[in-house]
């Protein structure tokens, strides 16, 4: 799961950034209002966590470029400004939710997860494929009701492809959704990590569609 | 000497000063004119005495008494008629004898009239005051003086006559002006009054500015007062945003510092958290109530409430997304608040805001026009509140919730805004089970 956040005060931002990493989130970080509009527009993100006052490009006005453009990523307006009129103001926009500062990343964590989720057409926390249980309000994946340890680059592969059981996900789609924007990204380094998923879940649950990329599946089991 | 305090007072001294001055002249110049009017008569009999004396003397300035013809008041003497000529020849009289000692004095200053004689004033031996008519004729032997004198009382008993009834006339005109004067006072500083009147609403928040559209004398006034209002309310909008700046400035950091906490192994136990949460509420707080401070004609303003309550609503399908909350809307058409948008988004997002967080499933929002107030009842499906709960929901800085992020600071701060624009707010039980929160806000175009 890749998330972009665009946050003015580098402090906040290298600290939340750090704590989503954490919780095993790609974290693309933008500094202001122009440079988050941009990546929003470009890029492909599973969500935006955005800041309000932004120097150089209002957040109100980064989330209308967005929707005018079509890009209907979840967004978390992140904001000091707790007024309700704000709020409603955020939401007239086409925020999809609303948190305001001082926050505690836990809820931070557990609001783009949701969002994600919803975001996917998952009104439940816990989706299912098979033996595998991922509940996507925490974050974590069950095989046989038994917690599965992964990596973080594990998790967000798995976490894509969970959250689209059953359909295939392209490979260019899912190197997105996996690598934050400047990392550096080896050409087979999914099948890799496909590779190290299949010996974790069992060979048949991850699915290769030659020529277009993955899909989770229960049926070939 | 110190001038009254009151423009009243001011205004009558000066009127009173001048209208009794005005009387008296009125008075001393209409006896004069009265008195030379009623002496004109005495005069004429007086001239014809004098003319027919003045013929009778001769050359030498003997008086030939054998052309003397007494006229008819002239002869019943001890009524104060009386004449005298005096010459180098001699001295003659006839009638009363105008005192020796008091001799007449002519009244030069009341210069000659038509016929030549010259006016004067006198008393006959018996005392009595007569006015004089005097000529002087030349005769070889020198200037003779001829004097006739007649009773003053014929001329100042018509005169008291007259003066009774004119007197009594001013009187009643100087009390009629005094009238005129303090209806004139009433109605001329009116418009001063209606400015305290206008100002006072201004105070109290019923209008926002004075009306300009005053006399001449008051509308530099209501100008310059309604510049101040300006002022008063930039510096207070000014003050406002520089300690919501101030709020949302220490907002960042806060985040910042809270982030930076919740690494493993910085707080341990949470205690620094908690006071950031505690810094937090700190701020919150006073961010509230500097949004209570927004500047006035709260009265004047004027929100649609569906389209508030349509937008808070959308907010809280967003921000409780995962409660699956069914919400039923029942307003009122055209409804329209005497508040703020700002305040009506504060207050009931509050409210809805705890509606939201406590429902099992349901909230109901209805409103209805009551009078000159909208009534606006939130309801929700939870566990409510007791009785002692419920007193102590609404004290400031008093958090029931403790789930949330820092919102249980809603109903107070719902509570101060819903009071400041002059309605009232209760909780009790809700129909449907749980908390129902009863607001009444003004409408507008209620009462004013």
């Amino acid at each position: 799961m890749r998330i972009l956040l665009v946050e003015d005060d580098a402090t906040l931002a290298e600290g939340l950034a750090r704590a989503l990493r954490a919780e095993s989130f790609a974290v693309d970080v933008a500094g202001n209002g122009e440079d988050g509009a941009h990546l929003g527009a470009t890029e492909r993100y599973d969500a935006a966590v955005l800041d309000l006052g932004l120097p150089g490009k209002d957040g109100v006005a980064v989330l209308r470029e967005w929707r005018a453009e079509g890009r209907d990523l979840p967004v978390l307006i992140l904001t000091a400004r707790d007024g309700w009129s704000e709020k409603v103001a955020g939401f007239k926009a086409g925020a999809d939710d609303y948190l305001t500062k001082p926050f505690r990343v836990e809820e931070v964590v557990m609001r783009l997860r949701a969002l994600v989720r919803r975001a996917a057409g998952h009104a439940g926390a816990v989706v299912t494929c098979g033996r595998l249980a991922f509940d996507a309000q925490l974050g974590t994946f069950e095989l046989d009701g038994l917690p599965l340890k992964l990596t973080a680059l594990e998790w967000r592969v798995l976490s894509v492809l969970m959250l689209r059981r059953e359909v295939v996900v392209d490979r260019g789609e899912l190197i997105e959704r996996v690598y934050e924007g400047d990392a550096e990204v080896d050409s087979n380094s999914v099948e890799v990590i496909i590779g190290r998923l299949r010996k974790k879940i069992g060979a048949t649950m991850i699915e290769t569609v030659r020529g277009r990329g993955y899909r989770v599946t229960a049926g070939a089991a | 000497m110190r001038l009254p305090r009151s423009l009243a007072g001011r205004l009558l001294a000066v009127s009173t000063v001048t209208t009794v001055a005005a009387l008296v002249f009125a008075a001393f110049a209409i006896g004069h004119v009265l008195e030379r009017f009623v002496i004109r008569g005495l005069d004429q009999q007086l001239d014809a005495k004098v003319a027919m004396l003045s013929r009778a003397l001769d050359r030498d300035g003997m008086l030939d008494r054998e052309r003397i013809v007494d006229l008819p008041a002239f002869d019943e003497p001890g009524r104060g008629w009386g004449w005298r000529v005096e010459s180098a020849r001699g001295t003659w009289t006839g009638g009363d004898v105008i005192d020796a000692r008091r001799p007449f004095r002519p009244d030069h200053r009341r210069g000659p009239s038509r016929s030549g004689a010259v006016p004067g004033e006198g008393v006959t031996d018996a005392g009595e005051p007569v006015h004089t008519r005097a000529v002087t004729v030349p005769t070889a032997a020198g200037d003779a003086i001829v004097v006739a004198g007649g009773p003053r009382r014929l001329a100042t008993a018509p005169l008291r006559e007259a003066m009774l009834p004119l007197l009594g006339s001013l009187g009643i005109l100087g009390l009629g002006l005094a009238l005129a004067i303090t209806a004139q006072l009433r109605f001329g500083l009116r418009p001063l009054r209606a400015l305290q009147a206008a100002l006072a609403d201004v105070r109290a928040g019923r209008v926002r500015r004075v009306p300009e559209d005053q006399p001449d004398e008051l509308a530099p006034l209501a100008v310059e007062l309604n510049a101040l209002v300006d002022q008063n309310e930039a510096q207070l909008e000014h003050a406002r945003r520089h300690v919501a700046n101030l709020a949302h400035g220490l907002k960042t950091p806060l985040a910042a510092l809270s982030v930076k906490l919740a690494e493993d192994g910085r707080d341990p136990d949470g205690s620094l958290r908690a006071m950031v949460a505690d810094l937090d509420g700190r701020v919150r707080h006073h961010l509230g109530r500097a949004r209570a401070a927004a500047p006035g004609g709260r009265r004047h303003a004027r929100t649609v409430l569906a389209p508030a309550v349509e937008g808070l609503v959308a907010v809280m399908r967003g921000i409780h997304a995962d409660r699956a909350v069914a919400v039923t809307v029942d307003l009122g058409s055209d409804l329209a608040l005497a508040a703020d948008a700002q305040d009506v988004d504060e207050m009931l997002g509050n409210l809805l805001d705890n509606a939201w967080r406590h429902a099992r499933s349901m909230v109901r929002i209805g409103a209805h026009r009551a009078g000159p107030t909208i009534a606006i009842a939130i309801e929700d499906d939870g566990p409510g509140l007791s009785e002692r709960l419920i007193e102590e929901a609404l004290i400031p800085g008093r958090r029931l919730d403790e789930r949330g992020n820092g919102h249980g600071f809603g109903l107070p701060i719902a509570r101060e805004l819903v009071e400041l624009n002059g309605g009232t707010i209760g909780l009790g039980r809700a129909g449907i089970g749980g908390l129902r929160a009863a607001v009444t806000l003004p409408a507008h175009g209620g009462d004013c």
